[in-house]
């Protein structure tokens, strides 16, 4: 019983995790994920929710099975065991419709959920020559991350490109793509207030893309490990409006160096950008 | 069944072919359980080394480190701290686990319960000791080269795991250490399947044996099949480190070359992805014979929880791309992996129902043994359903990284494994030393174990979940993680209950090796084979090769007068 009252608790607790609370500080924030800075993030946070009310289901009833017949078959309360090995017909169609349930139930809902997020979604390349979008070309190193704007002639690679260091400054209101590579270890470019990420692989680019609503400071994180200092590769995010991004950025095209020496690695690291039109 | 006599073999006599180089599958299986268990400690240390360095950052190790790290006061510093996570996921997988749970009650268990002699190639058993012996001197001396032992992760991705990223010798020691131990465990593999094919006593068909041997026999095939695949893999990685290779170098600044590190890691998780399984195979099976011998029933659908564990191994072969999600695989093989992961939950959810059925409308006896098996039941079900967040691709991208696929492998890894280990050990003690443990002291061990493993690695998927990505050094560097401090503190403290509790089960064991009660030779009333011959089992096992004649879960037939089981070699009962 103190089991049952337990797991009561344990739903409760669960279930006002559902709800959007705006008391920040209490502890059941620790149940949230960071805060959700993008158009399609929360396709992911209610993916995240609707498998914890199923998995929270399937395990109750996991847990009445455990706790109830350790209860009341304990060889005080029900000394004499039923003698069947559940090669009955009856049985076998319980538990083959436990299995198909558990299929159905939990497996056919997230898969196609995932499927239709993933496919209509997050795989599906903005199409650059209907629409315009910002594009961030990003490079791992040991320990730092690097971006390159395309700057005011568009085309990347070039003397105006504006690069950074740790620094990634992206507006609201426009997708923004990014295309991302490695020059010496797999690094894992992840921005969790938009639950994406994606590797940073030596010799091959990976994409991202994503849309921001919220203006703000926030951070990005390398999770794939990539030596001692791993923990010190934060880059940090700024959100602005439309407006103060192209400020900022007309203000960086005038500050910018303007000088490329092509044999210089360490500068010299961009690529033509990939035009994605179809998916 | 036999396909061939077995001799008696004379007894050994002296000290080193008694003890040391012994052909007795028994006296192997005790040998991997003694290395098994010091692994566990060693490794254990090192879980509580990360714990520490994660809830205090900066703060000295007590006691201990500062005789360890004598250059910072005590502090655990960074590049060890790589290096500490990345020998305990290894020692922990191939030093702790694989030993205890397949070296030695694979050994211990395989001959005793088909009713056989031997292993059928004892000598190949020895070598497996002590090959894998020296894989675990090599992995140790890694420790103490000049630029430390690999840090790379257990998984050693290259580039990282290459010259470029880790220049030391340690890096090549673990890469070496670890395609030997392979070697050793493909002879054990290939040992356990050819011993459970050709060996079961005559009577005994394949859904007469033990769970437990389904579970072991499962568990060697996928090892015989996919530790040559990680052995090629280390091998190429071996050649790029020491030979000027490029098979996993690429790109065109830092590093160069015309490979792929990703191969590395469809190679790495061809073998890895069975392996979690040949890690949780032997515990489903222990724990799917234990569940029905301390409920005294016969175990519900035990033909439906074989094949689904047959199922599981098939189906673990081809779903192994749901680790490289965020490598940004083909759409299509993204799509694939998913659905094919989602598949593995029907034979489990069988299995599960077959759990539950088994202790339905029992007589539980809630002996040790016992109540270890129901905290697997426990545990799994919370290791194998939050698997689901990792099996479906969106969610996957948000959580891959992070301390929630932390937390998700140790529900299921470490935690059932473990658990299971630990009541295979009480159960099958008085057969292997012939004392009893000390129940109370077992029940205590349990519980503190029980409550400490919960608090680590649920707490471990909720700061997973709220952000903290795994492998840092110190995770409030992001200011977004701040607000997790506390609940890193919670978890190193669970951690330290847990490591405390374990404590208590060396104890036990000791004191039950040296004083427990005398074992007699049937302690929990069983009928499988191994509970027919005498206690402690003599070298030959059997005088006379048994003839099975029933299953090994009858309990309970109500046409039995004067107790409640049948031994497998008794007639069945019938009305």
């Amino acid at each position: 019983m103190k089991f049952i009252s337990l797991l009561a608790a344990t739903l409760f607790v669960l279930s006002a995790y559902g709800q959007d609370s705006t008391e920040s500080s209490s502890w059941l924030s620790l149940l949230k994920a960071p805060l959700d800075i993008s158009v399609e993030g929360h396709r992911v946070d209610s993916l995240i929710t609707l498998t914890t009310y199923l998995i929270i289901f399937f395990f109750v009833i996991v847990c009445i099975g455990l706790f109830g017949f350790s209860y009341y078959y304990s060889q005080k309360r029900h000394p004499v065991p039923l003698y069947i090995d559940g090669t009955s017909k009856k049985h076998i169609l319980i538990v083959a419709f436990i299995g198909s349930l558990v299929f159905v139930l939990i497996d056919m809902q997230i898969t196609s959920i995932s499927n239709n997020d993933y496919m209509e979604v997050f795989n599906k390349w903005p199409d650059e020559n209907k629409e315009e979008v910002v594009k961030v070309e990003v490079l791992g190193q040991q320990w730092a991350w690097n971006f390159r704007y395309a700057g005011a002639d568009g085309i990347f690679n070039t003397e105006d490109d504006v690069v950074t260091l740790n620094d990634l400054r992206v507006p609201t209101g426009k997708k923004v793509v990014f295309q991302i590579t490695s020059k010496d270890v797999i690094h894992a470019f992840s921005i969790p207030n938009v639950r994406l990420k994606v590797d940073a692989i030596p010799g091959r680019i990976t994409r991202m893309w994503t849309e921001f609503t919220k203006p703000g400071d926030y951070s990005i994180a390398c999770t794939e490990m990539c030596g001692t200092y791993h923990y010190r590769m934060q880059a940090k995010l700024k959100v602005y409006d439309p407006n103060d991004f192209a400020n900022w950025l007309a203000e960086s095209h005038s500050n910018t160096k303007h000088i490329v020496d092509q044999e210089n690695p360490d500068i010299f690291w961009g690529w033509k950008w990939i035009v994605t039109t179809q998916n | 069944m036999a396909f061939f006599e077995q001799d008696i073999h004379d007894e050994p006599k002296t000290f080193l072919s008694k003890y040391i180089f012994s052909f007795d599958h028994k006296v192997i299986g005790k040998q991997f359980l003694w290395y098994g268990i010091f692994f566990l400690g060693v490794g254990g240390m090192m879980a509580l080394l990360i714990r520490w360095t994660l809830a205090f950052p900066g703060q000295a190790f007590p006691v201990l480190g500062p005789i360890l790290f004598p250059d910072t006061n005590g502090v655990v510093p960074p590049d060890t701290y790589a290096m500490l996570f990345t020998m305990h996921g290894t020692i922990m997988i191939f030093y702790a686990i694989t030993p205890i749970l397949i070296g030695a009650f694979g050994n211990y268990c395989i001959p005793l319960m088909i009713g056989a002699r031997d292993m059928v190639f004892p000598t190949l058993n020895m070598l497996s000791f002590w090959i894998a012996v020296v894989s675990g001197i090599m992995l140790l001396a890694s420790l103490v080269t000049p630029l430390g032992a690999a840090a790379g992760g257990w998984t050693s991705y290259p580039t990282l795991s290459t010259l470029l990223g880790s220049p030391g010798v340690g890096q090549t020691l673990w890469t070496l250490a670890l395609f030997v131990l392979g070697v050793s465990s493909t002879m054990g593999a290939v040992n356990y399947i050819a011993t459970i094919i050709t060996l079961r006593a005559p009577g005994m068909g394949y859904f007469d044996m033990p769970l437990t041997i389904w579970g072991l026999w499962l568990t060697a095939i996928l090892n015989a099949i996919f530790l040559p695949v990680l052995g090629a893999g280390l091998l190429l990685l071996t050649f790029d480190r020491m030979f000027g290779t490029t098979f996993f170098l690429a790109g065109a600044a830092a590093t160069s070359g015309s490979g792929d590190p990703i191969l590395f890691q469809h190679v790495f998780w061809i073998f890895g992805h069975p392996e979690v399984y040949i890690l949780i195979l032997p515990a489903w099976g222990i724990v799917s014979d234990l569940l029905s011998f301390f409920a005294r029933k016969p175990a519900f659908g035990a033909k439906s929880t074989a094949l689904s564990m047959t199922a599981i191994t098939v189906l673990s072969t081809v779903v192994y791309g749901h680790h490289m999600y965020s490598s940004q695989m083909s759409p299509l093989l993204t799509q694939s992996f998913m659905m094919l992961t989602m598949t593995i939950s029907i034979p489990s959810a069988v299995f599960f129902a077959n759990w539950l059925g088994t202790i339905w409308k029992g007589a539980l006896k809630f002996d040790t043994p016992m109540i270890f098996s129901l905290g697997v039941v426990f545990v799994f079900g919370l290791g194998g359903l939050t698997g689901l967040y990792l099996a479906t691709v969106t969610t996957n991208i948000y959580l891959h990284g992070t301390y929630f696929v932390v937390g998700h492998f140790h529900y299921t890894m470490a935690a059932s494994v473990l658990l299971g280990g630990f009541a295979a050990t009480y159960f099958w003690f008085p057969k292997m030393f012939g004392r009893m443990m000390n129940e109370f002291w077992g029940k205590v061990h349990f519980w503190l174990t029980m409550l400490g493993l919960n608090g680590v690695f649920m707490g471990m998927m909720i700061v997973g979940h709220a952000g903290m990505h795994r492998r840092i050094y110190n995770p409030f560097v992001y200011e977004f993680l701040q607000r997790l401090i506390p609940l890193n503190q919670f978890i190193t403290i669970s951690a330290l209950l847990m490591g405390a509790a374990q404590i208590i089960f060396v104890v036990n064991f000791i004191h039950a090796l040296i004083k427990g009660p005398k074992a007699s030779q049937n302690p929990w009333n069983v009928g499988t084979l191994e509970w027919t011959i005498p206690t402690p089992a003599p070298h030959y096992n059997f005088k006379e090769i048994p003839v099975v004649k029933c299953g090994p879960h009858e309990f309970g037939n109500p046409l039995l007068k004067d107790k409640d089981f049948q031994y497998q070699t008794e007639e069945l009962v019938k009305a």
